[in-house]
């Protein structure tokens, strides 16, 4: 079933005079369920689309159909409900909210969407034990690690059980154990709960974790290898 | 973990600018409560002084009397009339006055002067004249032939305590009028006008020589509190026995007091806003900059899906909560500097010659009332908080991708 | 060198800059036109009192001011006269009045106030009545009957132009002398207790009337103009005066003197205007120690890194403090242009008080006011945020200096 689908899609930036083409004609769909990553190197277009995805982004030719509604058709109102419900974020760093503590931080996505307190509670207590940091609840992101930190954004992308989450480089700043433990815990997500990932990246191990690979070049999709 | 609390604790992710900026609100508040009282408090005062000097919080006079002064428009049967007016809820004293144009001569010289009747014993809580006396003793109930007069115009006249002075002048009837008076009193008010050409003799003594027929030009009621005078006034416009008299408040009766004080606070007031837009101008950096650093962060709130409106309320509330603090400490310290000094008088040093000058004590006692405490403290509130949506209201121009990459 | 780079990092942030820059223009160029109001109010008050028959010296029978009887009165004052002229500076302008109590009558009104007699043509430019009347005219030397009164007077009394009156008053030899005069003009003033108070008869008339031949009771003297101020010091040309008139009976007084109330406000003022330039420097010193604190810390590295190459801690204090200098001599050049103008072109006309005419009277102030800026007002405004501003800077400079480079690039 899917979930995506992006099609003919372009987006031109604007610098002064000089047009770039960031993504051109581009086409794909992903479905339930997929872990993916969009590879590529810097400026092939890797986080335009996964912005354009994420609802953050507007394309200039094309439709993307998230859940089968077309992102182009909603409001600025609209589009931020659409990315409260139905997808999750994770960024390179400075993720969390630095006043917010661990528990915090998860909690309020789910306060976003106006969830009575004591299930929001539950929730959150259920997917800090997922992510290992049940004993990390009370600490601010300042006092954790970096690996610490980006797992509490993992939570915090998930509790909400969204149809689809995006991750643009989660693991760029952290060691190659950290990171591979980050994607442990979200392989472990996507087999478990079925939560769909779709990853820009770089890194070679987030390409072997992923079980779909769409290699960008200069805006356009120039390999799509599935294993 | 209320938006409160989150605002709260973005307030203080950086103590020192926040601190400073608190400070700034807090200096505004303070001054502008405590001014604010200075000025409230002083035009009490005046308003005082006026009324207890001479013109009474309402007066009933016969029509066109305010205007000229002429003899013959008189309140008939005035006697009658107090007696109407005293039972009213407030009123708590009610003296007849009656004056007169007259030449007055000592033994040398002469010279023309204001001849006031008055009840003596009614009129000691209408004026401050019975402690102004600086020579002999005030007029009593039942004194005849004898006149009070001001030092400056004794000293013209030649006159001291014991001497005889006559007195001509022309009757409510236009007939001519003439006494022959002894100086129980020399009072020196600080007022050169009163002192040069006034003198006060007993209302009976008016009302036999000027032919009054019992009738008084004014009549002066005190009331217990500036609050009372709007119900006596309806009281008094309700009663058949007063359709053909004029009545009239302080205001009208001192209608250059009232103007002063308007202009006074009208002055003040630009002061004020001045002062605050200066203060506002001051703190918007802060406002500013809690934008500004946390681009990244309000980024990631609005791909999270938090609306704009939403972090726009968030602004807000952070910059509210810092101005709340401020005007809160600021106005508690502003109404204990005001009590403090409420109680202590502030002098004005060499000022007080000044004040002199126009009736006034040369201290000053600020007076704490609601509107002194909030006025200030409101306008404060008003524009920091039209300052604070300058920066707020740019959150809905902000594009999620422009703020992510932003650091 | 430090100025350019100043400036650079100024304008690095603008939108900063500009919101503390408009803190302080709105704070020292309201400071100024402020004080340009109080200021024109303040004079206008003395102006007023001044021309109020007080004049800038007076002269008078030294018992005169304490009991202003006939008796003391100046005696044949022409040699007098002719001897005070000499004394004073080229362009003064000396007067000759007499003043006595009177009382003024209509068939059915008596009023007591002062009755002046006046030479017109000299009293011009040196009292209110020297100005044109309001209605009717000044008297010439031919007519003896006329009298002059107030506006205020004549609404008092219910009187026109043209009526007849009957002044009251006591001779020098002590009887009392009735006169009959006929209204010729009417004067305005600025305040209505001045047009109550006096009335005005020829000079010579009113000598005849009180059988006094050619004395007086009081010359006034006007020295030359100075926008406002005498170019002459007072207090001495009126202890000159005084040492050198012959008559030792006379007494030579100031306004100054005469005006002990007035005088001693001026002598205030000076000081409240400074409160006022404190109060809001002090309301705009927060935003600038803040926005300094901003400025250094965003800049962190930067000095973390600049100590690491080895500035002495005593050129970052300079770049921090030449920068704060800069930003205050900007505002302050500019505040004083846009208070230069503000006053010059929006207010030259000055401020009409019609609707709180009685409130400015009670106050003894212009219904209208001219702002009257001085350079005193501007060098002190601008001097105080200077001087204060400069110390404003002192904690945000220090703070750069204590920015280490291996604490700075932990940060961010």
């Amino acid at each position: 079933m899917a979930i995506v689908t992006v099609n003919n899609v372009s987006r031109i930036y604007h610098q002064g005079k000089t047009e770039f083409k960031a993504l051109d004609d581009v086409s794909l769909t992903i479905n339930k369920g997929e872990f993916t990553a969009l590879a590529g190197p810097s400026g092939s277009g890797k986080t335009t689309l996964l912005n354009l995805i994420g609802g953050i982004d507007t394309a200039d030719k094309g439709t993307i159909l998230l859940d089968g509604q077309d992102l182009s058709s909603l409001k600025k109102g609209e589009l931020a409900d659409l990315r409260l419900q139905d997808i999750g974020f994770v960024f390179q760093s400075f993720n969390l909210i630095p006043v917010l503590t661990a528990a915090e931080n998860v909690e309020y996505i789910l306060r976003l969407q106006k969830i009575p307190s004591s299930i929001r509670r539950q929730k959150v207590k259920a997917i800090l034990a997922d992510v290992g940091l049940a004993d990390k609840a009370d600490q601010r992101p300042s006092e954790l690690s970096g690996g610490q930190q980006q797992r509490i954004a993992v939570a915090r992308a998930v509790v909400a059980s969204p149809a689809i989450v995006l991750a643009d480089e989660p693991t760029a700043n952290l060691d190659s154990v950290t990171g591979q433990k980050l994607l442990d815990l979200m392989q472990q997500m996507n087999t478990d709960k079925q939560v769909t990932f779709v990853f820009a990246t770089h890194d070679k191990m987030v390409m072997d974790y992923a079980r779909r690979v769409i290699t960008l070049k200069d805006g356009r999709i120039a390999d799509d290898i599935r294993k | 973990m209320g938006d409160m609390i989150l605002a709260w604790r973005n307030v203080w992710r950086n103590p020192r600018r926040s601190l400073l900026t608190i400070l700034a609100i807090v200096f505004a508040a303070v001054l502008l409560v405590f001014m604010l009282s200075f000025q409230f408090g002083s035009y009490e005062d005046m308003i005082n002084a006026t009324v207890r000097q001479s013109t009474g919080h309402l007066q009933v006079q016969s029509p066109g009397y305010h205007d000229r002064q002429e003899m013959h428009l008189v309140v008939a049967d005035a006697q009658h009339l107090v007696a109407e007016i005293e039972p009213i809820n407030g009123v708590s004293n009610v003296a007849l006055r009656s004056e007169a144009f007259a030449l007055m001569s000592g033994e040398k010289r002469s010279r023309g002067t204001t001849i006031f009747g008055i009840q003596p014993e009614k009129e000691k809580k209408v004026t401050t004249l019975p402690r102004q006396i600086k020579q002999g003793r005030y007029l009593q109930k039942g004194d005849h032939g004898v006149a009070l007069i001001g030092s400056l115009l004794a000293k013209r006249l030649q006159l001291t305590i014991g001497d005889e002075c006559t007195m001509l002048g022309q009757g409510k009837d236009g007939s001519i009028a003439a006494a022959l008076f002894t100086i129980i009193g020399i009072y020196t008010t600080g007022v050169d006008a009163v002192d040069r050409a006034t003198v006060h003799i007993t209302f009976a003594d008016f009302n036999h020589i000027f032919f009054m027929e019992k009738a008084a030009h004014r009549v002066i009621i005190t009331a217990e509190h500036l609050a009372d005078i709007t119900p006596i006034t309806q009281a008094l416009q309700s009663n058949p026995a007063f359709r053909s008299l004029t009545i009239l408040t302080w205001d009208k009766l001192a209608p250059g007091l009232r103007q002063s004080m308007e202009l006074d606070l009208i002055s003040g007031i630009i002061m004020y806003i001045i002062l605050v837009v200066v203060v506002a101008f001051s703190v918007l950096n802060t406002f500013f900059m809690a934008f500004f650093e946390r681009t990244r962060e309000f980024g990631v709130l609005l791909s999270i899906g938090a609306r704009p409106a939403r972090l726009v309320r968030m602004i807000l509330t952070e910059s509210m909560l810092l101005t709340f603090t401020g005007i809160a400490l600021g106005t508690l310290i502003g109404i204990g500097l005001t009590v403090y000094f409420s109680h202590q008088g502030i002098s004005f040093g060499d000022g007080g010659e000044l004040l002199a000058q126009y009736g006034f004590e040369d201290r000053f006692y600020p007076r704490l009332s609601w509107m002194s405490a909030c006025l200030g403290p409101a306008l404060l509130l008003i524009i920091t908080f039209f300052t604070a949506l300058i920066p707020a209201l740019k959150v809905p121009d902000l594009k999620p991708v422009d703020a992510l990459r932003s650091c | 060198m430090y100025i350019i780079l100043a400036w650079r990092n100024l304008w690095r942030n603008r939108r900063r800059t500009l919101i503390i820059l408009t803190a302080v223009i709105i704070g020292i160029s309201s400071m100024i036109v402020m004080a340009a109001f109080s200021r024109g109010t303040v004079q206008g008050m003395v102006s007023n009192s001044i021309n109020n028959l007080v004049g800038h010296i007076k002269i008078e029978h030294q018992q005169h001011p304490a009991d202003p009887a006939i008796e003391h009165r100046i005696i044949t004052p022409e040699k007098l006269l002719r001897q005070i002229t000499a004394m004073l500076p080229p362009g003064s302008r000396v007067v000759q009045r007499i003043r006595a109590d009177a009382m003024l009558s209509t068939s059915r009104e008596h009023v007591g106030l002062v009755l002046v007699g006046i030479d017109p043509d000299l009293e011009q430019g040196v009292s209110f009545i020297g100005r044109p009347p309001a209605q009717g005219t000044l008297f010439g030397n031919q007519n003896q009957g006329g009298i002059i009164v107030g506006r205020s007077l004549l609404k008092k009394i219910n009187g026109k132009l043209g009526q007849k009156v009957v002044i009251t008053c006591q001779g020098a030899d002590g009887t009392n002398i009735a006169k009959a005069f006929r209204i010729q003009g009417v004067f305005a003033t600025e305040l209505e207790s001045t047009e109550r108070a006096f009335a005005f008869v020829q000079l010579h008339t009113m000598q005849q009337m009180l059988g006094v031949g050619n004395d007086i009771t009081e010359i006034a003297i006007q020295l030359p103009d100075n926008n406002g101020n005498p170019p002459v010091d007072l207090a001495a040309t009126t202890a000159f005066l005084q040492a050198n008139v012959s008559d030792k009976q006379l007494l030579a007084r100031n306004w100054r003197q005469m005006l002990p109330a007035i005088s001693s406000y001026l002598e205030m003022f000076d000081g409240f205007m400074l409160i006022w330039y404190l109060i809001v420097f002090l309301a705009m010193a927060f935003g600038l120690v803040n926005t300094m604190l901003m400025a250094v810390y965003e800049r962190m590295r930067e000095f973390g890194l600049l100590q690491a190459l080895g500035m002495r801690p005593g050129c970052i204090i300079k770049m921090v403090m030449s920068e704060l200098l800069l930003l205050l001599t900007f505002g302050c050049s500019i505040s004083s242009v846009a208070a230069f103008i503000t006053v010059h072109f929006f207010f030259s006309s000055g401020i009409d008080l019609a609707i709180f005419a009685e409130g400015a009277e009670f106050w003894g102030i212009s219904r209208i006011i001219y702002p009257l800026l001085t350079s005193w007002d501007i060098i002190a405004a601008n001097s105080v945020v200077l001087l204060l501003g400069m110390f404003t800077g002192l904690y945000p400079a220090l703070r750069a200096t204590k920015f280490s480079p291996v604490q700075t690039m932990r940060h961010v």
